[in-house]
């Protein structure tokens, strides 16, 4: 009879813990998101750009971006067993806005490794998703890829067979066999394959895949997936959403 | 400064100089605020006011009106940001046209489905990065000039002009089409136009799985009465999604008309683990604990509920007067009287007072001491005579059977003769009445009693209508406004005053003194019961004959 209300977890831990863990993340967030912007608008400054410590503090903007990525992911794992979880709040999503935010998000980053950023996106097609939770993702994505790229990144989304597929590419030499694998494996209905021991990426296409599983439309669900080549020869990000 | 390209890129109407707005920002965190102020400096801001509480948030908010307020959700003690916004939206302490952004740490579920009056105009997830602050200020205030005059309407309470507004502004613009029609579907179900609602989320439905709109219909279908239907719907919209958090309410509803309290009891509660800020959700979860008899579970959420009210505009004696029940059947009768004072102190009002005497009355009546209940319902019978305010009929009803439960004889009756003239129409509240006149061996007296009102009524009525039909239109406004005073909540009366004013303002010409008249009765009947057609339409002709006197 309660059918619809199965997955409601119970609740485990005493709410004095949970206070303090959601009080301390959130104060964490709160202190990683002002490293950010100090290291964005530093980045930007005349006179820090032509420091010699230049590359090094365009390293701390990418281990602070990835520190933000996973506490994330954590705050959004951690409450999925046992406390409300990240709301999935879809609308129409104008391509032109989206890949606005996305480069909003990422160019001081992409600017102080000196990567260049490629866009293939008809800026006034739209479609139906969370733009935080894709936004998120996507730049994660772009954050895995600076990590593998030689010096370029490319964002192409396009329509194919009703799904908007979006596609984070790289001209790296592409990624390792065991990422691939367990890619795929965060695909697999009972998340089994996926080891959380071995590396954070592991986590990433995790909390990725979950995103992408609650974009559903008509009995079709939205999937990611990692494969090598593209129009870079590198690493390849796929997400697709109904 | 160089002209930043995102702005320039986007532009398809003219967007604000975002340098010479007045911009507040509301964080507890200083070095949030510090880091956002000079994202703004650097966009060009010249104006930017801080704020590290809710309170001191709303005070300068007092002093002057800001263009652009970025506010935490959360703002440690006290009020957070959301209660910000509410108090702010109620006091009217902005201006329509502000846009006010939420900054937080991260998504909470409240974003997803927030009462429409009080969302705010764009949700920012930190860290926030300058363009991306740019680019969300330019679109929130985009968006802002799609909706611009739908919100007048609606803050008019012209709602079918809002509606009809809606449907225009979907045809010319892609991005807000979607949005637009929801709000015309919500606009036309808020009118009462459930057929049209239904029209609006079957169109939607063709392109795209809307979720929203498989929750729209199945709303349709309960307040037709479908109950069965209508449960299957909205079980299915949250096996969907499980965030989409109106429809656990609304299915919670769907079982308290099916009977089945338990079940929306469960429900209430699922929803309120997900979203527990909820005032209305936890008081309506501690009613229906109490009707069930979980007395554990109704202190809970009376208690949850007192807490998260404790800073909100929307604060309301109703937690207090449910755990003074909860504290009867608990046998503290003590502890009960304490928080029956405490609500008088908190909230000045006769329905205040009133209420408080009612439950005073079932705590000693329910704990057995008779005397002192006896004494509430002579009390009770006191308070009646010397005002004219009455809660809601239910309550009224409650009022009716404790005093005729602790012997008191008059005043019940009086009351009782009072509603059945309020609703002579309203078959299921006479036989309510009729129930409790048996119940206290009044059934035949009561009988006569409830034929003679609404006769009363009703004569009194048709009399002002026969004289409308008969052109006579001066005297049918007197004689309504008479009925008026005499019938304050009857429903019908209320309508046909209205109704008649309006005509005779169609005949004679607009009167601004009238109007005010026949906007406070229609108002007045909004509040006691919303959603109706005929409330519509005569907001509308009331809002068009205004509009043509200007012309």
């Amino acid at each position: 009879m309660m059918d619809v209300l199965d997955d409601q977890p119970e609740e485990h831990e005493s709410p004095e813990l949970f206070l303090f863990l959601a009080s301390t993340a959130h104060d964490m967030k709160n202190s990683i998101s002002v490293l950010c912007g100090t290291l964005e608008h530093l980045l930007v400054d005349g006179s820090v750009k032509t420091a010699a410590a230049y590359p090094q503090m365009a390293h701390m903007l990418y281990e602070t971006k990835r520190l933000n990525n996973n506490l994330i992911q954590l705050l959004a794992l951690y409450k999925e067993v046992g406390k409300p979880a990240y709301p999935f709040d879809p609308n129409t999503q104008l391509m032109a806005d989206f890949v606005d935010t996305v480069r909003a998000q990422n160019k001081v980053l992409l600017a102080s490794k000196n990567i260049t950023f490629e866009v293939d996106v008809d800026p006034d097609a739209d479609w139906y998703f969370d733009e935080d939770l894709i936004v998120g993702v996507v730049g994660h994505a772009i954050n895995n890829a600076v990590h593998y790229t030689m010096d370029k990144i490319r964002l192409e989304i396009r329509l194919h067979d009703a799904l908007l597929e979006i596609r984070v590419e790289d001209n790296g030499r592409g990624y390792p066999q065991a990422m691939l694998d367990s890619g795929n494996a965060a695909m697999s209905s009972d998340n089994q394959g996926v080891s959380f021991a071995t590396n954070s990426t592991g986590l990433g296409l995790y909390f990725s895949s979950e995103v992408a599983k609650m974009h559903k439309n008509r009995g079709r669900v939205g999937s990611v997936h990692l494969e090598n080549g593209g129009v870079l020869g590198g690493g390849c990000f796929v997400l697709r959403l109904p | 400064m160089t002209p930043n390209p995102l702005a320039a890129k986007s532009i398809s109407e003219k967007l604000p100089d975002w340098k010479d707005q007045f911009y507040l920002l509301v964080d507890d965190f200083q070095g949030m605020r510090q880091l956002l102020r000079e994202s703004l400096r650097n966009l060009g801001a010249r104006f930017v006011d801080q704020a590290g509480s809710g309170g001191e948030a709303i005070t300068m908010l007092q002093q002057t009106r800001y263009d652009v307020v970025l506010c935490d959700f959360n703002l440690g003690n006290g009020k957070n940001g959301q209660q910000v916004l509410e108090e702010a939206k109620v006091r009217e302490l902005v201006r329509p046209t502000t846009v006010w952004i939420v900054v937080s740490a991260e998504k909470g579920v409240e974003s997803v489905m927030g009462a429409a009056e009080y969302q705010p105009d764009a949700y920012l997830i930190k860290p926030i990065t300058e363009e991306v602050l740019l680019s969300r200020l330019n679109r929130a205030w985009q968006r802002k000039q799609v909706f611009k005059q739908i919100d007048v309407a609606y803050h008019e309470k012209d709602y079918l002009k809002a509606a009809k507004l809606c449907d225009v502004r979907a045809d010319a613009n892609k991005v807000h089409a979607l949005d637009l029609l929801r709000m015309r579907a919500q606009l036309l179900l808020r009118c009462g136009e459930d057929a049209q609602a239904r029209e609006v989320y079957e169109r939607v439905l063709a392109v795209r799985d809307f979720i929203w709109a498989k929750a729209g219909l199945a709303k349709i279908k309960m307040k037709a009465g479908e109950y069965l239907v209508a449960r299957d719907m909205f079980r299915e919209v949250i096996s969907e999604n499980r965030y989409y958090i109106d429809a656990y309410d609304q299915l919670a509803e769907t079982y308290q008309h099916m009977g089945q309290f338990d079940e929306a009891a469960k429900i209430l509660e699922a929803a309120a683990k997900l979203s527990p800020n909820s005032v209305l959700r936890q008081r309506t979860l501690g009613e229906l604990a109490l009707k069930l008899g979980s007395t554990l579970q109704a202190e809970k959420a009376f208690r949850k509920c007192l807490v998260i009210s404790e800073f909100s505009i929307h604060k309301n004696p109703d937690a207090h007067l449910g755990l003074a029940r909860v504290c009867g059947i608990k046998n503290e009768p003590k502890e009960a009287m304490l928080l029956l004072a405490a609500v008088q102190k908190e909230f000045h009002s006769e329905q205040v007072r009133l209420r408080a005497k009612i439950t005073e009355g079932m705590v000693f009546h329910e704990s057995g001491d008779y005397i002192r209940a006896r004494k509430s319902g002579d009390e009770l019978g006191e308070l009646l005579a010397l005002t004219k305010d009455r809660p809601a009929p239910a309550i009224c009803l409650d009022m009716a059977r404790l005093m005729f439960a602790v012997g008191v004889k008059e005043p019940p009756v009086i009351l009782l003769t009072e509603m059945i003239r309020n609703n002579h129409d309203n078959e299921l509240m006479l036989q309510e009445v009729q129930e409790i006149f048996e119940k206290a061996r009044m059934g035949e007296e009561g009988a006569c009693i409830i034929a003679a009102s609404r006769k009363e009524a009703s004569d009194l009525m048709n009399r002002g209508v026969l004289l409308w039909k008969t052109g006579k239109l001066t005297e049918a406004v007197e004689w309504m406004r008479n009925a008026r005073k005499q019938l304050p909540t009857n429903l019908r009366v209320l309508f046909n005053c209205a109704q008649i004013m309006i005509s005779f303002m169609q005949k004679h010409g607009y009167d601004a003194v009238m109007a005010d008249e026949v906007k406070d009765v229609l108002l007045h009947v909004d509040r006691i019961q919303p959603g109706q057609k005929r409330f519509a339409q005569l907001m509308e002709m009331l809002a068009e004959l205004a509009a043509l006197s200007n012309t």
